[in-house]
C-alpha cells in the first residue's frame, strides 16, 4: 500500500489528548474519537451514538451509511471530504496533494478514518452533516497544535531505520 | 383483530448491549494522552495508545507491528488469534496466539484469553473484563486492534502485559499510573447531560 493510504507502519502515533463531539441532536451524536498521529497524517473514529432510548429498530438502512459527510478543514483552506470523487491510483508512485481523506471503515456507527496531511498551526474544522438521520450541518474546532505536538510525539519502532515516507 | 386491520407495528424495544462489552454509546470519554511501546524485537513490536476512559472503564489501540515480511509465519498476523482460534485441539494456548492483558494495583487482571462470548445470558461478569472492539488490517506488516476493558482500575500501578511467544516476544511490561486513566475518566462529560442515568 502506498504510503499516503495509512500510517506508517514502523511508528507508534502520538495521541490528541481530546475527544470531539460534532454534532448533537436529540436522537444523534457524532464523535471524532481516538485521534492519532503520524509525521504523515492521523487517523480517528468517526462514531455515530444514538440515544440510548432509540428503539432497536431505529438503525438507518445500508443505503445511508455513506451519506454520512464528513469534511475536514484546514486554516489555510485545504480541505477533504468522504464524499464520492476521484481516488488517486493506489499503485501510483506520485502522492497526491494533502489533505486527502479516506474512510476505510463505513457502517451504522461511523467509520474509521485515515487523513493524509498534517494541518498547518491554526484552526482545524471537523464537520458533518446526515440528513437522512436529520442531522444539520455541524462542526467542531480543534488547535490544529494539539495535532502537530501528537506528531512530534510519534515513536519509531526501529531506529536504525528511516520511518516510512 | 379482524381481516381488514393493518398488523400492528412491533413496539420499539431500547435496547442497549450490556456494560461489560463495550464503551457506553452517551459518553464523550476523557482521553489519556500517553503513548507506549510495550515490546520490541529486531522483527516486531507491540505499541499501545488511545486510552479512552468512561465511568465504567476504558478502551485503548494495540498496535502490531511487523518489521518486514517473514516466510512461512502465520498469515493473519495472530490479531484475529485473540477470538479464540488459537486454541490448539490440547486445549493449551497455541504460541501464535497474542496474549494481551491488563493487571490492576489490587491484583485483578483481564486478559484475552478469559473472554466471554454469551453476554445476553447470566449475570454481569465482576470486572475487569477485555473485549475486543474492533481490529484492522493492512497487510501482513500492521493491524490495529481496539480492546475495551470493563472496569476502572484502583489508585496504583496499571501494567499493560503482552506475550507472543511464535514472535519472540516473551512476558513483557510496561506500567503508568492509574491515576491517568481515573482522572480521564472524571473528565468524560455526557452527551446528553439533560438525560436520566439508565
Amino acid at each position: 500500500m502506498p504510503a499516503w493510504s495509512r500510517g506508517p507502519v514502523d511508528m507508534v502515533p502520538g495521541v490528541v489528548p481530546v475527544a470531539l463531539l460534532v454534532a448533537r441532536t436529540d436522537t444523534h451524536a457524532v464523535l471524532i474519537d481516538g485521534l492519532l498521529v503520524y509525521p504523515t497524517g492521523f487517523d480517528f473514529d468517526l462514531a455515530v451514538r444514538r440515544h440510548p432510548g432509540l428503539g432497536r429498530h431505529h438503525h438507518p438502512d445500508p443505503d445511508v451509511w455513506h451519506e454520512l459527510r464528513l469534511e475536514v478543514r484546514f486554516a489555510d483552506g485545504r480541505r477533504a471530504d468522504n464524499g464520492p470523487g476521484p481516488w488517486p491510483r493506489p499503485d501510483d508512485d506520485r502522492p497526491p496533494d494533502p489533505p486527502l481523506l479516506y474512510q476505510s471503515v463505513i457502517g451504522p456507527d461511523g467509520g474509521h478514518v485515515w487523513l493524509w496531511g498534517l494541518p498547518p498551526p491554526g484552526p482545524l474544522t471537523f464537520a458533518c452533516q446526515w440528513p437522512a438521520e436529520r442531522i444539520p450541518p455541524s462542526q467542531v474546532e480543534l488547535d490544529a497544535r494539539l495535532v502537530l505536538d501528537a506528531a512530534a510525539r510519534a515513536t519509531t519502532l526501529w531506529a536504525d531505520q528511516a520511518p516510512s515516507p | 383483530m379482524s381481516a381488514s386491520e393493518p398488523p400492528e407495528e412491533p413496539p420499539e424495544i431500547a435496547f442497549r448491549r450490556p456494560a461489560c462489552v463495550e464503551p457506553p454509546v452517551d459518553v464523550v470519554p476523557g482521553i489519556v494522552p500517553v503513548e507506549l511501546i510495550l515490546a520490541r524485537t529486531p522483527q516486531r513490536a507491540i505499541g499501545l495508545s488511545g486510552i479512552r476512559a468512561y465511568p465504567t472503564g476504558f478502551g485503548c489501540t494495540l498496535h502490531l507491528r511487523l518489521r518486514e515480511d517473514i516466510p512461512g509465519e502465520q498469515s493473519n498476523f495472530g490479531a484475529f488469534n485473540m477470538f479464540d482460534d488459537g486454541v490448539d485441539p490440547a486445549g493449551e494456548f497455541a504460541d501464535y496466539y497474542l496474549r494481551f492483558g491488563v493487571g490492576f494495583a489490587d491484583g485483578r487482571k483481564a486478559t484475552n484469553l478469559h473472554q466471554r462470548h454469551d453476554f445476553d445470558e447470566g449475570p454481569a461478569p465482576d470486572p475487569p473484563t477485555l473485549w475486543l472492539v474492533r481490529w484492522e488490517g493492512y497487510d501482513r506488516l500492521a493491524w490495529e486492534v481496539n480492546v475495551w476493558i470493563y472496569g476502572l482500575p484502583p489508585p496504583g500501578a496499571l501494567a499493560f502485559v503482552c506475550e507472543w511467544p511464535a514472535r519472540g516476544i516473551p512476558e513483557s511490561r510496561v506500567e503508568i499510573d492509574a491515576g491517568l486513566v481515573l482522572e480521564a475518566a472524571a473528565r468524560a462529560a455526557p452527551v446528553w447531560p439533560d438525560q436520566p442515568p439508565p
